[in-house]
């Protein structure tokens, strides 16, 4: 009887020594302290969709660290992509407010290097590293949230350009951001080949023809919303990498949305209150908390060896849902082990309110950037299951 | 150089090819027997001729001059087979403490027990079968130890939940030899201790994987294989990815001990991150695992208990989970608000 044959590796090994990194973090964390210091911002759960703060994305900028990868002659660092994880990782930490450049900086920066034109690239990418241009997800639809392929937006050929006619939703901050990439329909769908005929397009959301709609959070907070688009003129030199590749264009860079550390670190200073109101004998001592930490430190070691893959331009879709599915469920369980422990008699007033701000978040952690559902899809895949 | 394929913690695929055709060779002539499990010696004669059984040690000393990473490739190896042998009991923990010591270290089949202030170990893995016991004591202010026969002490045979001895050492510590050592070589004895089962549940947990992955695609149900239903993926994505997590930590664990000589201050938080993450996946993998499996999971027949009792029995020792969480809570008490993230990125 001989042994089944090994599984390749779910998760890719780590490569890089941590200490090289050291340096860029002590900068960070001095950075953050002063600015904390100077009552610049106050730390928040889930701070990456809901703290939109444009000076500190300014001081940020300044400091450098946003588009840290943009090359120098769009006016960026050229820094690694693991020294733009590790200056992420300890602003998400800290739970400081960068959510009015996230998007811009994780997601549009790395499309628009692959994707963009050179007109695009010079115009966006500059702004982009001065913090001064926002950008929103045109990703999700009323009718197509899990099921992206079913988009019906659709952009019909018109002189010098496309005229886009559909409804986004979920655009986190459209009602603050310059512009936003739709994927839309560029040509009808074909039951055999549903990921053909779509195409992705750069949109101005204070242009003619684009309304933007408040959905209110069950909090009452605003952070996302409806973008209706009713003969939206978007010139051929707005056209987003190649008409008909949208589907390709789009899942391509999933990896870099999905294994980053805002998909573990969400709750992180929610953690790290909840420790400190444990040492102060406000809430009784439990080890759930230590359970939670080593979930929290195994989370950063492997979204760190996947930032490395990343890096190395090897595929990482599957480690990448491997760390969305157990970075974004631990972060809820923080938020539920610190709801579980707090008490609106004993515990004190900042505590119980991030307590609370968290559990309300809570159920987004686990669908943004893709369901667990579809992730554990997509892990199923990546073992040959399906 | 030339071409060697490494594994991901750096030891040539060669040498891991080698490990484990031996391991799979004995596995196929020794099915597993119930009940208490010995130690074979003609297993460790052959492992011994192919330089596996005194793996780390100094070649000067007839050791083979390796490192942690092939002996986690190796314990690893064992564990992917089903094959209970001391080899990190002799190598990794008795041994080196006498090299550490600087007490002369024979051919002998050696374990280490650390003895309490009564002079009583328990579940001292492999007491019995060895030939000698590295015996560690604490007298008034410091640590002793003595490499001693079996014969000088007082061994009572028990065993863990899969039949390895794990038996009670009761040693007269004040008729015994001994020179001094360190707090920090039994600290670090602890820590490798406690590494040496992290390393062990995660080779058994990926092995689970694969075996869920393995049955679910070849038994039909419903007139399809159970691995077509999202329910089945579903539960088994989540062990993949459970197994995976406590990979990840064992390995950091693993890694900052091999770059820093055991000596970075990191290491007692590392480890007990890994043994808490791979404590805490083992009760995910082995429930989904059997779920998946069927009541044919349950039986001596099948090859599943190979990996399920194993990966149990060892997440509770040198520690339980709840000790290693306990230390991870301690950690973060300790750090504070302030000082947490620090204590998760060193």
């Amino acid at each position: 009887m001989t042994a089944p044959q090994s599984l390749p590796r779910l998760v890719p090994p780590a490569t890089t020594d941590p200490s090289s990194t050291d340096g860029l973090r002590a900068e960070v964390r001095s950075f953050l302290a002063e600015q904390l210091g100077a009552g610049a911002f106050t730390p928040s759960v889930d701070a990456w969709l809901s703290g939109w703060d444009e000076a500190f994305t300014a001081a940020l900028a300044a400091r450098g660290w946003l588009g840290m990868t943009v090359p120098t002659e769009y006016g960026g660092h050229g820094r690694s992509f693991l020294e733009r994880f590790v200056v992420t990782e300890e602003l998400l930490a800290a739970g400081a407010p960068v959510a009015a450049h996230w998007i811009a900086d994780r997601q549009i920066v790395p499309s628009l290097l692959k994707y963009g034109t050179d007109d695009q690239k010079s115009h966006f990418l500059p702004r982009i590293v001065a913090g001064e241009c926002f950008f929103g997800i045109g990703m999700s639809e009323p009718d197509s949230g899990s099921d992206l392929a079913s988009v019906r937006t659709g952009a019909a050929r018109v002189d010098g350009g496309w005229s886009l006619t559909g409804t986004k939703v979920w655009t986190s901050g459209a009602h603050r951001a310059h512009a936003f990439i739709v994927l839309a329909r560029t040509a009808p769908i074909d039951p055999a080949h549903r990921h053909a005929g779509l195409s992705q397009f750069i949109v101005e959301l204070r242009g003619p023809g684009v309304e933007i709609r408040p959905i209110i959070s069950m909090n009452g907070a605003h952070h996302f919303n409806e973008v209706i688009l009713e003969d939206v003129y978007v010139p051929d030199a707005m056209v987003f990498g190649q008409i008909g590749a949208g589907w390709q264009q789009v899942t391509s860079e999933l990896a870099f949305e999905r294994s980053g550390p805002e998909r573990f670190l969400s709750t992180f200073m929610l953690l790290a209150a909840t420790a400190e109101q444990m040492a102060s004998h406000r809430v009784a001592r439990s080890n759930d908390l230590g359970r939670l930490v080593a979930r929290i430190a195994g989370l950063h070691q492997m979204s760190s060896a996947v930032a490395g893959a990343l890096q190395r331009h090897d595929p990482a879709d599957v480690p990448a849902a491997v760390v969305k599915v157990l970075g974004t469920t631990t972060e809820g369980d923080i938020a539920d082990f610190a709801d579980l422990h707090a008490d609106g008699v004993g515990s004190d007033l900042a505590f119980v309110e991030l307590v609370s701000a968290a559990v309300d978040q809570r159920p987004g952690f686990t669908l943004r950037g893709g369901t667990n559902e579809v992730l554990r899809g997509v892990i199923a895949r990546g073992l040959g299951m399906r | 150089m030339s071409a060697t394929e490494l594994t991901a913690i750096g030891v040539d695929t060669a040498v891991v090819d080698m490990m484990n055709a031996v391991f799979a060779d004995y596995r196929d002539t020794h099915p597993p027997a119930a009940g208490i499990i010995d130690r074979d010696p003609t297993l460790w004669r052959a492992l011994d001729d192919l330089g596996l059984v005194r793996l780390t040690g100094a070649e000067s000393g007839g050791g083979s001059g390796a490192g942690w990473s092939e002996a986690a490739e190796l314990l690893s190896a064992a564990v992917r087979h089903g094959v209970r042998i001391p080899l990190a009991e002799h190598d990794l923990l008795a041994c080196w403490l006498l090299d550490a010591t600087g007490v002369p270290c024979n051919a002998a089949v050696r374990t280490v027990s650390l003895l309490d202030g009564q002079g009583v170990a328990t579940a001292v893995p492999w007491a019995d079968g060895a030939e000698r016991i590295v015996v560690v004591w604490h007298t008034a202010d410091k640590y002793r130890v003595a490499d001693v026969e079996v014969s000088a002490v007082e061994i009572t045979r028990g065993t863990n939940m899969i039949g390895e001895p794990r038996d009670t050492v009761i040693a007269d510590v004040s008729t015994l030899p001994g020179v001094p050592v360190t707090a920090a070589l039994v600290a670090e004895l602890r820590l490798k201790s406690a590494l040496v089962r992290a390393i062990q549940v995660c080779a058994a947990l990926d092995r689970i994987v694969a075996l869920s992955i393995e049955h679910t695609t070849s038994r039909i149900q419903f007139g399809r294989p159970l691995a077509k239903f999202q329910t089945i993926q579903n539960l088994i994505s989540d062990i993949a990815a459970e197994a995976a997590l406590a990979r990840s930590a064992t390995e950091a664990a693993l890694t900052a001990a091999i770059n820093s000589d055991w000596s970075t201050d990191r290491l007692d938080f590392l480890v007990a991150v890994a043994r808490s993450c791979a404590g805490h996946a083992a009760s995910v993998v082995v429930r989904n695992a059997h779920q998946v499996h069927g009541a044919i999971g349950t039986t001596r027949e099948h090859r599943l208990h190979e990996f399920t009792r194993p990966a149990l029995a060892w997440r509770s020792e040198f520690g339980s989970v709840a000790h290693w969480d306990d230390q991870v809570t301690d950690a973060a008490l300790q750090a504070g608000a302030a000082g947490l993230w620090g204590v998760v990125t060193g």
